[in-house]
């Protein structure tokens, strides 16, 4: 797989503040890419000025093998975006909002028709194209803000948050849609997201903290890195626990040890094969992984 | 071409759909039509009968004909500019709750997307001032008709050109402002001002000599006398015919802004129609300018 978006040594400063400080990654075509961090890590300036709406200091991007300094408008036309809050114009239809905007990429007349009515069977948003967007729920305006993004077949999708506050259902059709657009066109997915659960289903992950990557890899990687397995042992006492040393928490009818990694809990296994009777054994959770590589989780996007 | 068509006309609709923005622009004509239903009307009355020499009398239909066509003349003169600022504050609009982003991120030249506001401004500001010269001049029919069929023509003519400078004035202004409180400061700024600078709330006549020969640097003050010109021009021809000495309307049309004077040489019609023809070019010319300076600082 080819690198689709090569990130080198990007800097971006306002004022004494370093927003983004030396950012290198690079992305792989037809991948799902998470972007992690808290609010105020650099998340947002990447993205704009991945998009050529913000101006660098220094560093090189080149997207789908153009240079941003030289073919900003070719990487505009490769790229869809999903904004954190909807951009689309309230107090129009949802069919006249559409149709401004697959105007700025040239999709006009009937082109514009076939499409708008593909992009309305894949997203279920049919009998809603005539109702102003301003009236649409969370979910629903959510779906032509995905279909806006769309319009223009782009090889690169990047959701800025695209699911915070949906209903599960939507959700469910929002990565269902995605899963299906990635697999049928190859699409490539920049997603960030608050939600660990979606983070987990990427290929590859980057953290980044005050600017800086702090992790990156893989989901396996990164839990295998920073964060130990979970042993549940169920029906055991809480003295013979104490007993093996690690890390525990009781929770309702068992306990949950922490340990280093499986190897160490194949052997505890091993070593009590009697008290190991009703158990299982889990990998930590990306939620894990953020905290230990940042110091912070990201309920709700702030510092916690 | 059709990119440019399509976002004029998501421009036009955003315009006349946002009632807060289409309302606040006939809050202009609607106070000055208040004003001098209320009290102006009856103080412009009666200067005009107790300035005339004693031994002139003119008929009520004439006197209903001026003050109306002053009172017409200074409506249209200030909408064609602050609806053009109502209109345009759309493109601040758009800065201030983010959907200028979602127009950027497309491959679209920044000209063509500047432009589109430009053009969609100047259609919604044409729509409503040519429908507001229409009912204008159903009001002066009512009261007294004096106009010929070229004023009429050249009335609309002076709308269009006062409505192309206040769209490229309002262009470049509004260039600047990024944020509500900034929509509101200058539109009311705006409201309140313009009318008084441009002389159409009050005669330049009756401002102190240095402010008089100030105002007269402004293009507005040109096209405020360019619509009193043609909405009056007939009463006063009128006057002619029934003998009312030309110095009488001289006087009167001095007092009313019908003759400019730049440094006391008097500012003929088709200068004033060049002034305001190339303040426009210039203005147009400034907005072009500060968005190939924007594109460049990206």
């Amino acid at each position: 797989m080819k690198d689709i978006i090569e990130i080198n040594n990007l800097n971006k400063s306002f004022g004494e503040v370093k927003a983004v400080d030396d950012l290198s990654f690079r992305v792989k075509e037809g991948e799902l890419f998470a972007f992690l961090g808290i609010n105020g890590a650099g998340k947002s300036t990447t993205i704009n000025i991945m998009c050529a709406q913000l101006s660098k200091d220094s560093g090189n991007i080149t997207i789908d093998g153009y240079d941003l300094d030289k073919s900003a408008d070719k990487i505009k036309s490769k790229l869809g975006v999903v904004f954190q809050s909807s951009v689309l114009d309230s107090a129009l239809s949802v069919y006249d909002n559409l149709q401004s905007r697959a105007a700025l990429y040239g999709i006009v007349g009937e082109d514009f028709k076939k499409r708008i009515f593909e992009l309305a069977k894949m997203l279920e948003f049919e009998d809603l194209l005539k109702r102003t967007v301003g009236k649409l729920s969370g979910g629903q305006r959510r779906r032509i803000d995905i279909a806006r993004a769309l319009l223009h077949k782009p090889k690169i999708l990047i959701l800025d948050e695209p699911t915070t506050g949906l209903d599960p259902q939507t959700r469910k059709i929002l990565w269902g849609v995605i899963s299906e657009l990635r697999k049928s066109e190859n699409m490539t997915v920049f997603l960030t997201t608050h939600y660990m659960e979606e983070a987990s289903e990427a290929d590859f992950v980057v953290i980044i903290d005050s600017g800086k990557i702090a992790a990156e890899g893989t989901p396996l990687q990164l839990k295998n890195t920073y964060t130990g397995d979970f042993v549940t042992i169920y029906g055991i006492d809480e003295d013979t626990v104490k007993g093996f040393g690690f890390e525990y928490e009781k929770i309702r009818d068992a306990y949950r040890l922490l340990v280093p990694d499986t190897k160490a809990a194949t052997e505890l296994i091993l070593k009590n094969p009697s008290v190991f009777v009703d158990y299982e054994i889990t990998k930590g959770k990306m939620d894990d992984v953020f905290l230990s590589v940042t110091g912070k989780s990201l309920i709700g996007g702030n510092e916690k | 071409m059709n990119v440019a068509l399509v976002l004029i006309k998501r421009n036009v609709k955003l315009f006349f759909k946002d009632k807060g923005m289409f309302f606040t622009s006939l809050i202009t004509p609607g106070i000055l039509l208040l004003l001098y239903a209320t009290f102006l009307g009856n103080v412009y009355r009666d200067s005009f009968v107790t300035g005339l020499p004693p031994q002139i009398t003119l008929s009520e239909s004439i006197i209903d004909g001026l003050v109306g066509s002053q009172l017409i003349s200074s409506i249209l003169a200030v909408s064609c500019v602050t609806v053009a600022f109502c209109s345009n504050f759309l493109m601040v609009q758009d800065r201030v709750n983010g959907n200028i982003k979602d127009l950027r991120i497309s491959p679209i030249k920044p000209s063509i997307l500047s432009l589109s506001y430009y053009f969609a401004t100047l259609i919604s500001t044409l729509i409503i001032c040519f429908l507001a010269t229409a009912i204008c001049l159903i009001y002066v029919a009512i009261v007294g008709w004096y106009m010929s069929f070229v004023d009429v023509l050249l009335l609309f003519l002076d709308v269009l050109l006062l409505v192309l400078f206040g769209t490229a004035l309002s262009s470049v202004i509004s260039f600047f402002l990024s944020t509500q409180g900034q929509i509101s400061a200058v539109g009311t700024i705006i409201s309140a001002c313009y009318g008084f600078i441009c002389g159409a709330y009050m005669p330049i006549s009756s401002f102190g000599t240095g402010l008089q020969k100030a105002i007269m640097f402004l293009p507005g003050t040109y096209g405020t006398s360019l619509i009193r010109n043609h909405s009056m021009r007939g009463v006063f021809n009128e006057m002619q015919e029934q003998n009312v000495p030309s110095k009488v309307i001289k006087g009167l049309e001095d007092m009313l802004d019908c003759n400019l004077y730049f440094f006391d040489n008097q500012v003929s019609i088709p200068v004033m129609y060049l002034v305001l023809s190339l303040s426009v070019v210039i203005l147009v010319g400034a907005y072009i300018f500060i968005n190939v300076l924007k594109k460049n600082d990206r």
